[in-house]
């Protein structure tokens, strides 16, 4: 058993997850959801194990190009995922988040992305690469789910608004909530370890704490856009669609600090 | 002042202060900083001068992102002050008499009542109250004594914590960019070089490159020594992402490189028509030595890394000696016996190509340089006051999110041999949870045990 051949079988199993998702969104049948949940469980496993495998043959954390910390993006992501809905049972959210999960896992795949563990230039060797880059990905996961959460909420609404039908059985109003929630668990692991130990590692490495990085700069705004998010909602009371704008927004400032940074700005973290 | 103090305090400025602040770091990621005037004219052409004027080139050191940040600190500091007072006095001083009527209108609420008298009682809702960890205030008015419980108070100040984190670490950026600051030194193996402002000097003992197999840079270390008043005082090895501290200095390990600038090289000298002629010499650049009885010989000119660049002229690639090559003249009186370059690793090259006749042959044998280590020095009085900074935001986030205060409030009365009691319940956040906990403390006071 090799890494990416268990990669690979991760990536089919996510895959089938996804379709027994989408098979209970048009069939409404709950027991095809909960095979999707068992199925992405699975997944998760064996896509843990893949990881684990080339931190063994690399001899480093597994995540120093784009091919490994996409995957291991997608790795936070489901991970999440099976934490929030075993959490607050909202499989409704299910199909269009493996959707991300899959175009993470594809991206990851391509042929654009070097596959080969390459040794680690000399800034990487540092276990701050774990601490900074493991949880600055698990609190995105987080910010991923708001993300789908906040949209499934701008449809819900408007569904609601027009047909008056009143609840479904997942209302708007808790798609809101979720969304909070998630918010509420990627804030502080998004400042944690994309801030804080970046901050640390930088002046490990670098010796300065802040040089004005566009990475840092990135993580910075998106920081601030969830800072925006929150005291918009706890102190101004907005709620509803102002609310899930702003995470739709700050999950957008998160994925360009992730990709749009490493190739449209040059900077310090050119490395990964 | 009260208007100030108003425009300050609200969060509407915040808001607008927060989109401000994104703004203008966008703009600063887009627009490469501190870049010579010459780069921004190619890239942006007519544009580069308001571009300039608007001090969008050198945006974190601007006039009016500095006025930002100050507002966004005004800010901060004025909305946590005028709420703190209200938390604090309620932290301290809670209300304890509440009307019934106002417990009725809280969404977890209960009446009832249970045989026994009121110390009784008291002390029953006392034991329940702290085996779910709340304190308890109680006072007493007429017949009837209120009762607080309260748990995770610190819960209502995970905000506060937040700002005041981010102020310190404010303050620790303002000491850094004043106080702080940076330098290199190049340092090369046996070398002691004094630290400027500074009563001690750095010796670097020993320093290598680490390869890969494949032959990347894998580390590079240095053995330092710190040396003050003539005495060492300490010994690290340095290595990249792991520097060396010493009195508010940090020394980390940054680069390599060649100090080519007193460097020497050997030289061997054959004569063509005396085969058994040979002679070995050593000098530097710009020095020259004589050889036989009347030729001197000099080394012209260096390079480590020989290369002819579009108009056939001669450059070093790089610093690296991957091509070492020296620029040599011999002179008989004024005569000119031999003039050319001479190739460390094409040792036959010259004779091949050097033109006319000369009774002399010259062969680079070596060169001799050290390798220095290049280390980057820091001193940042700032630093700390963002660590600390860091860990109060840190610990506001928790108090915030996962610290959620709980507050129960009863009132009890006897009548006739029994107890009736009001409670309530508040809690702004997990209100779920909270609903099972209430229950469960109603339920235990009203049971007899």
């Amino acid at each position: 058993m090799n890494e990416s051949l268990l990669f690979l079988i991760g990536f089919i199993l996510y895959s089938l997850a996804a379709l027994f998702y989408f098979v209970f969104m048009f069939s409404k049948k709950e027991s095809s959801a909960k095979i999707g949940y068992k199925i992405a469980f699975v997944g998760l496993i064996i896509h843990s194990i893949a990881l684990i495998l080339r931190t063994i043959e690399s001899g480093h954390a597994p995540f120093t190009n784009m091919y490994e910390s996409l995957s291991f993006l997608a790795w936070s992501a489901i991970f999440a995922y099976i934490l929030v809905e075993g959490k607050f049972k909202i499989r409704k959210a299910g199909p269009y988040f493996m959707l991300i999960v899959i175009a993470l896992m594809a991206l990851a795949s391509s042929p654009l992305m070097p596959k080969e563990a390459t040794p680690l230039v000399p800034a990487l060797q540092s276990y701050w690469l774990w601490l900074h880059v493991s949880v600055t990905l698990l609190g995105e996961a987080f910010f991923a789910f708001a993300f789908v959460t906040s949209i499934m909420f701008l449809f819900a609404e408007s569904k609601e608004k027009n047909e008056r039908t009143g609840k479904t059985s997942l209302s708007a109003e808790k798609l809101d909530n979720i969304s909070y929630k998630c918010i509420a668990i990627g804030f502080p692991l998004f400042t944690l370890g994309g801030l804080i130990f970046g901050m640390v590692w930088a002046y490990k490495a670098w010796g300065s704490y802040w040089s004005w990085d566009p990475k840092e700069v990135w993580s910075l705004i998106t920081w601030i856009f969830f800072a925006l998010y929150l005291h918009t909602r706890i102190v101004m009371g907005w709620k509803g669609q102002r609310s899930a704008i702003i995470a739709i927004i700050g999950f957008l400032a998160a994925m360009f600090t992730y990709f749009g940074v490493n190739y449209l700005l040059a900077g310090l973290h050119s490395y990964a | 002042m009260k208007t100030i103090i108003n425009f300050f305090k609200s969060v509407k400025l915040a808001i607008v202060l927060f989109l401000l602040i994104a703004v203008a770091f966008i703009i600063g990621t887009l627009i490469p900083q501190l870049r010579s005037e010459a780069e921004y004219a190619a890239r942006y052409g007519q544009l580069s001068g308001m571009l300039i004027k608007l001090q969008f080139t050198k945006l974190y050191q601007s006039f009016w992102f500095l006025t930002l940040l100050i507002l966004f600190t005004l800010n901060t500091i004025t909305c946590t002050l005028t709420r703190l007072g209200q938390k604090l006095k309620k932290f301290l001083k809670p209300k304890i008499i509440q009307d019934e009527r106002s417990l009725k209108t809280l969404k977890l609420n209960a009446r009832f009542s249970r045989k026994g008298q009121i110390e009784k009682t008291i002390s029953h809702l006392q034991r329940i109250f702290s085996s779910h960890r709340f304190r308890i205030r109680e006072e007493k008015e007429k017949d009837r004594v209120y009762i607080l419980g309260r748990k995770r108070t610190l819960g209502h100040f995970g905000s506060d914590f937040v700002h005041l984190g981010l102020l310190v670490i404010l303050l620790g950026g303002i000491i850094s960019g004043i106080l702080g600051f940076r330098g290199n030194i190049n340092i090369s193996e046996g070398q002691t070089v004094a630290i400027p402002n500074a009563d001690f000097a750095l010796k670097l003992e020993q320093f290598e490159t680490l390869y890969y197999e494949n032959g990347r840079i894998k580390d590079w270390k240095s053995t330092l020594v710190v040396i003050e008043d003539g005495v060492p005082q300490t010994k690290k090895v340095i290595e990249v992402n792991h520097p060396l501290s010493f009195k508010g200095y940090v020394f980390y390990q940054s680069r390599y490189g060649w100090d080519w600038e007193n460097s020497y090289f050997d030289i061997t000298v054959k004569k063509n028509s005396d085969p058994a002629y040979q002679e070995i010499m050593t000098l530097k650049a710009g020095e020259d030595v004589l050889i036989g009885d009347s030729v001197y010989v000099t080394v012209l000119r260096f390079v480590p890394d020989f290369i002819l660049d579009e108009r056939r002229q001669v450059a070093s690639r790089s610093r690296d000696p991957n091509n070492p090559a020296v620029l040599i003249d011999a002179k008989k009186g004024d005569e000119l016996v031999f003039s050319g370059w001479i190739f460390a690793n094409f040792p036959d090259f010259t004779s091949m190509h050097s033109e006319g006749e000369s009774d002399f042959s010259f062969h680079f044998d070596r060169f001799h340089a050290a390798q220095y280590s290049g280390i980057q020095m820091t001193k940042d009085p700032g630093v700390n006051f963002v660590w600390i900074g860091c860990a109060f935001l840190m610990l506001g986030l928790i108090f915030a999110f996962y610290w959620p205060p709980r507050e129960v409030r009863c009132i009890l009365r006897e009548e006739s041999g029994r107890v009736e009691i009001f409670a309530g319940g508040i809690a702004s956040k997990n209100r779920g949870a909270f609903q099972n906990e209430f229950d469960e403390i109603v339920k235990s006071l009203r049971s007899s045990k």
